[in-house]
């Protein structure tokens, strides 16, 4: 027992960076959802994408695997070029694949999703192979500050760089939903479409909009899980998208905020699993997670229960 | 859809040659392909009609989407290997470890369908997917501590088949096999969809609320198509473990999945041979991109795009493959055409000659309502209501809108459970009873806002209504025995007799039109004959006249009352049109605020101060 309590407090950061990322992921799901009430199969894949942006950002702006200009711009290129990839991507993707199907059954929809989802899959398959990409995060952050030692914690520069970005884009988002005219916008067409567009609201800028927002999110998700275990491949698109639906789903899917804690709430316990399991079974308590609060509270850990309406 | 083409729209010869040509492809085939390479896809593509047509039971037929179909796959192909190798050193002979493969998938189907079963839509999607991910982390995992799937490098050199004495090993020999199986898991496909099952399913794929509450026990109807997708899926994966000679967990991941989501989906969902089609075509036409690698997979992702924008009901859709010659609706035999009209006083005269013993009321109470209450967080939809309703009477329920009238049938019907009081119906108490057990005691219900299976012809519509009076089990169905024959007469005479009851309305060429094609007031018409199919004693209209034109109104107000003084039925109604409650209740009762507020013949309840004021507003003081 002893060893646990003092693997603990490393595994609370880890789990609170992990869940971070899933935060990320778990936003652009929920958003969607939130207006077209359908399950943006593809986002999984806009994740990866991101990741692959950013890989490729770092490449062209180095040599030799050293970075040819300060790496905090390296980064922050990363980052933007990252995010603006995804969003682009996200407003593709619902142009040609969603808006046709605004009025089909909602299973066309998750169906249709499911083809975005693995075309986009096999296109980076095609165009970067089946390998590993890495990040040679190592020559890109000073030796000097790549590790701290707090106590018996150890935190990687990484660790503390993805906690901030994450927590500043959630805290962008949330004010631009709560404070700004567009963000009003959004909560009103997330209530009801149809008032929305009576009260002078273009409902279809508005999910163009979010879209926009969500694959941004991802895709700076994906960039910052490359930087942080320093890998990506067409894969991983599939189980982070099913991470961060569970987060999503956790929080209560529509509910912005609820996807933030959801997300910090899966790392968490994703990565305190990892104490007690052997890590290749991780994946696993992820997924009985969401099936076992969507069998028993679909409505999320902390949505209310709304009766169905015959 | 097309539920008689075999039987009704071929002819015996048609079908006799059709079968030959089958038989002599399916002999021919495997000896003139051009080398091993087409051979094996030929084999294949025998797996993937079977792999397909086994999701079709569950997607296409019911309407669920599986996710986890793929990993019923890979159980079949893994307890195959696991029973028959050196894995374990179990060599089972093939014709018990088929069997016996088939039956534990159909468990692992039964257990996955119980506890997902409640979830809808994409959330029963997603739950299933994870399912079908923990099952792939197992087969790549659980080769440490124990080995028991051999991991990543899974596991091999399977038993050969050996099939009375004779070792199968060469690929025709695998050939015949599997297309043996095909065609019996085909001819299944087609017997369970023009049984009682078949209907059962498509009425929950197309409205699940309608369909329990017309007597389907959806609960089982989902169960069992998630056992029989399993079943199918389970015995094709023996199939392939041992046509491959092994097995490895990349076999049933997600790709595969998609690959038959697509097959099925570019058949058209329920459209047996257009899933067949769709099988064979994505099992052949990917080969010839096979160069290209990922683009195989990418226009698999491209297929589902394109055909949800486009052509969301696949290639086959709903155009009756191999049908000629369409039955013009409004010709007779001599080739002349008629009027609607001209059918519809045809019939008129024919009801004018009938000459029956007339019903009137009786005394005996059939339904009783005592202390009923049903409380939606705070709001009393419908408060302690209690109500009589005598036999071969017809009671109307009218209030202003938000009385609690649509609650009261839901709860009468079983949608809902009252918060607390009894429901008694000849006796017994009905309360809190799931709809299709509701159904079954004798009561059924017409929906105020319309829920017929829509893409379910007229006919087959009310043959759901039998569906709680017949019960031939899948066995008897797949093989059919005399039960099954006896009951599909059955439901069909007794189905038929029903719908004649509106002439010319809902006969004759109407009998195969979709529910969705029919005028409005034919619609309705058709949800009052869909619950008179179920044998009911107690019928209960839920606005019968809403949306119909005086004339039309004034028809289905004499129905109404022909079903009372002709055939005896009881009628509890909601009506907003006076004018109807006034010409066939017997007795009104007035709800407000879910009270009874008033209750008697209609004149006196017209009379009555409290009705007036709830319809017209307080007099200003």
């Amino acid at each position: 027992m002893d060893v646990y309590l003092q693997q603990l407090p490393q595994q609370l950061v880890n789990g609170l960076t992990i869940g971070g990322v899933y935060a990320l992921i778990a936003i652009g799901y929920t958003m969607v959802y939130g207006i077209l009430f359908m399950l943006n199969f593809a986002h999984g894949e806009v994740y990866m994408i991101g990741g692959f942006a950013g890989w490729w950002v770092l490449h062209l702006l180095s040599k030799n695997s050293m970075p040819i200009m300060n790496a905090a711009i390296v980064i922050a290129l990363m980052l933007i070029i990252a995010m603006g990839i995804t969003g682009m991507l996200g407003m593709m993707i619902e142009r040609f694949a969603y808006r046709p199907l605004r009025k089909a059954p909602r299973l066309n929809l998750l169906l249709s999703a499911l083809g975005v989802s693995i075309f986009l899959q096999n296109l980076v398959l095609n165009y970067q192979g089946a390998e590993i990409r890495f990040f040679h995060v190592s020559s890109l952050i000073p030796e000097s500050i790549r590790v701290f030692h707090i106590g018996n914690v150890v935190l990687s520069f990484t660790r503390i760089l993805v906690i901030c970005v994450t927590f500043l884009l959630m805290a962008l988002l949330t004010v631009m939903v709560k404070k700004t005219k567009v963000g009003k916008a959004m909560r009103a067409t997330a209530q009801d479409t149809e008032a929305a567009t009576f009260m002078g609201i273009d409902v279809d800028r508005i999910i163009v909009l979010v879209f926009l927002v969500g694959s941004a999110l991802g895709g700076a998700a994906g960039t910052l899980v490359g930087l942080l275990f320093t890998q990506v491949d067409y894969y991983v698109g599939f189980q982070a998208g099913l991470k961060g639906f569970t987060a999503a789903v956790l929080g209560g899917i529509g509910n912005i905020f609820g996807a933030m804690m959801g997300g910090i709430i899966l790392g968490l316990l994703e990565s305190l699993a990892t104490t007690f399991f052997p890590s290749a079974y991780k994946d696993v308590v992820a997924f009985l997670v969401l099936i076992l609060v969507l069998i028993l509270r679909p409505w999320g850990l902390m949505g209310e229960k709304i009766p169905e309406k015959v | 859809m097309n539920n008689h083409f075999a039987k009704t729209d071929l002819n015996k010869k048609q079908r006799l040659i059709l079968y030959a040509s089958i038989g002599v492809i399916l002999a021919g085939a495997p000896l003139i392909m051009p080398n091993n390479y087409w051979l094996r896809i030929y084999t294949m593509s025998g797996l993937y009609v079977m792999l397909a047509l086994g999701l079709n039971v569950v997607a296409g037929f019911a309407g669920i989407l599986d996710m986890a179909y793929i990993a019923f796959f890979g159980i079949g192909g893994y307890t195959f290997a696991l029973l028959s190798s050196s894995q374990f050193n179990i060599h089972l002979p093939f014709l018990l470890v088929f069997p016996i493969v088939a039956f534990i998938t159909m468990g692992f189907g039964f257990a996955l369908g119980s506890t997902s079963m409640r979830l809808k839509g994409d959330y029963l999607a997603i739950v299933t997917l994870a399912f079908a991910q923990i099952f792939k982390l197992m087969l790549l995992n659980l080769d440490r501590p124990v080995n028991i799937t051999g991991g990543v490098n899974g596991i091999y050199n399977l038993d050969p088949i050996n099939l009375f004495g004779f070792k199968l090993v060469s690929p025709v020999a695998y050939s015949y096999l599997i297309w043996f199986s095909a065609i019996i898991v085909i001819t299944g496909s087609f017997r369970i969809k023009r049984s009682r099952y078949g209907r059962g399913w498509q009425a929950i794929r197309e409205d699940e609320l309608a369909a329990e509450s017309m007597g389907v026990n959806t609960t089982w109807m989902k169960l069992m198509a998630f056992a029989g997708g399993a079943f199918i899926a389970g015995a094709t994966g023996a199939l392939f473990a041992s046509f491959q000679d092994s097995v490895f967990p990349n076999n049933f991941d997600f790709p595969q999945l998609v690959i038959v989501y697509c097959m099925m989906i570019l058949g058209g969902l329920g459209n047996i041979v257009g899933v067949i089609l769709g099988a064979v075509l994505l099992s052949i036409l990917p080969e010839f991109l096979r160069e290209y690698g990922a683009y195989r997979m990418m226009s698999y992702g491209l297929i589902l795009i394109v055909l949800m924008a486009l052509r969301p009901q696949g290639i086959m859709g709903e155009i009756r493959f191999l049908v000629k010659g369409r039955r013009r609706p409004d010709k007779d035999e001599s080739g002349l055409l008629r009027s609607s009209t001209e059918l519809y006083y045809e019939e008129k005269k024919q009801a004018i000659e009938e000459h029956r013993k007339r019903y009137s009321k009786g005394d005996r109470i059939i339904l009783e309502l005592k202390n009923v209450t049903q409380n939606f967080g705070g709001l009393k939809a419908v408060d302690n209501l209690s109500l009589k309703l005598f036999e071969r009477e017809v009671l109307s329920i009218i209030g202003p809108n938000g009385a609690g009238k649509t609650t009261l049938f839901n709860l009468i019907s079983g949608i809902y459970s009252p918060s607390s009081g009894y429901i008694l119906f000849e006796g017994s108490d009905i309360a809190g009873l799931r709809p299709n057990k509701v159904v079954k005691t004798g009561i059924a219900r017409t929906f105020q806002n319309l829920r017929l299976f829509s893409t379910m012809s007229v006919l087959d519509n009310a043959k759901v209504g039998q569906f709680c009076r017949t019960k031939s089990s899948p066995l008897s169905i797949l093989l059919h025995l005399p039960v099954y024959w006896k009951e599909e007469a059955q439901t069909e005479t007794r189905v038929k007799e029903v719908l004649s009851l509106f002439g010319a309305r809902l006969t004759g060429y109407r009998f195969d039109q979709q529910a969705i094609s029919l005028s409005f007031a034919n619609r309705r018409r058709l949800e009052i004959a869909r619950a008179i199919s179920t044998n009911a004693k107690l019928l209960m209209l839920d606005e019968p006249s809403a949306g119909m034109n005086p004339q039309e109104t004034i028809e289905i107000t004499n129905f109404i009352k022909r079903l009372r003084d002709t055939y005896g039925y009881t009628i509890l109604m909601i009506e907003h049109k006076l004018s109807v409650v006034r010409t066939i209740s017997d007795r009104v009762i007035v709800l407000d605020y879910g009270k009874k507020i008033a209750e008697g013949n209609y004149e006196e309840v017209a009379a009555n101060k409290q009705v007036i004021e709830a319809y017209l507003g307080r007099k200003g003081h």
